[in-house]
């Protein structure tokens, strides 16, 4: 009785779970040492462990899969539930943010002037370089969205072309974002505004760079033809991904850019 | 209800009756099969280039396949030999390291009066 006879997927004994709970553990001791003691050795030390268990969890991940054959259909449900389960919990980290905005907006204090805007602030238009941002993360949603049926038409160059235009979007919206950070003319410290306007967009550009990777990730997997035409997961997690930014983004710029 | 051969539609479409004194006989059809298309210059059929163009690199996932599948015992993590070891045993040092590291901070941050 050498073989298993059902169709999931019992794992390698590995040992990144163990590595990657040791950085988190050096990225937050870390983060310590460095607002109380001026020292920031543990918490680079812990963003280099960090990256390097990311790496090696995952390209283990890609061998089991593409290499070994071990992502049968039952194992494929379990990651769908999971990059679902995921990006729901991702969605509520956001609904706290857009709590805060809408707490201190709704009701300005008399401390602010008693209006939102708050008096003293000149809010970014959001008409000029938010709208360029609107139009370039909804239109990455529209070229994925032809790499993928591309990819699933067996159609090799489009997919390839298609997918390299939507991380070209993902990295001009980044290059904008930051040109307009540089460029505001408010701070993170001007009050509750520059707070949750920080905040908020701030993770999400975070998360816009996480999707970008994935998305460069899959790039090189399609390259290297990883991918078949009715089994890709990872493509379709990094779709899933990156539809969840621009939606965010949406949120975003109505209720902080334009009624803001 | 009377019926002709419609050459047009190439099926029976319904006559006049009078149709049927002047019968209208069965034609040869005429050939559905179109010229030989003649082109200013001479057509490269798919079928004569190389087998496997190569774009953008060969496909290397069935050796990979092979490679990962060998009975050898070893971990994924592991598998591809000498450059996984190294991986493997710089991030398990930088991780051990960085726990002696983290915990030498924190007992000297939790010694009151005496910071660092």
């Amino acid at each position: 009785m050498a073989h298993q006879t059902h169709a999931y997927h019992m794992v390698d004994p590995s040992p990144w779970p163990l590595t990657g709970a040791t950085a988190a553990l050096l990225l937050t001791s870390g983060l310590a040492m460095w607002f109380h003691y001026n020292s920031t050795t543990l918490m680079a030390l812990g963003l280099l462990t960090t990256l390097m268990t990311m790496m090696q969890w995952w390209r283990d991940i890609v061998r089991e899969s593409t290499f070994q054959g071990h992502h049968t259909m039952p194992v494929q449900k379990g990651l769908r539930y999971g990059m679902i389960l995921f990006i729901t919990s991702e969605v509520f980290f956001f609904i706290g943010f857009f709590w805060a905005f809408y707490h201190s907006s709704l009701a300005p204090t008399p401390e602010l002037g008693g209006n939102w805007p708050p008096t003293g602030i000149h809010p970014l238009n959001p008409f000029e370089v938010p709208l360029l941002n609107t139009a370039v993360l909804l239109a990455s949603g529209v070229t994925i969205t032809w790499a993928h049926h591309s990819l699933m038409a067996a159609n090799r160059n489009q997919s390839i072309q298609a997918l390299t235009i939507t991380v070209t979007l993902g990295l001009y919206f980044t290059a904008l974002q930051a040109m307009e950070y540089y460029e505001a003319p408010f701070t993170i410290a001007d009050g509750v505004y520059g707070s949750t306007f920080f905040v908020a967009t701030g993770f999400h550009g975070l998360h816009v760079i996480i999707g970008s990777t994935f998305l460069i990730v899959c790039l090189l997997r399609l390259i290297k033809f990883h991918f078949t035409t009715a089994h890709h997961f990872g493509f379709e997690a990094a779709a899933w991904y990156g539809h969840f930014v621009d939606v965010v983004w949406l949120f975003l710029y109505i209720s902080i850019y334009w009624w803001g | 209800m009377y019926y002709k051969f419609s050459g047009f539609s190439q099926k029976l479409v319904g006559a006049v009756a009078s149709a049927a004194y002047v019968p209208q006989g069965l034609k040869p059809l005429v050939s559905t099969e179109s010229p030989a298309l003649i082109f200013g210059t001479p057509t490269k059929l798919a079928s004569d280039s190389p087998a496997a163009v190569s774009y953008l690199g060969k496909n290397k996932v069935p050796d990979l396949q092979k490679l990962f599948q060998k009975a050898d015992g070893l971990p994924v993590h592991l598998k591809r030999g000498v450059p996984d070891q190294l991986l493997y045993r710089t991030t398990m040092a930088l991780t051990i390291g960085g726990t002696i590291y983290c915990l030498i901070a924190l007992y000297m941050a939790s010694q009151p009066k005496s910071k660092k």
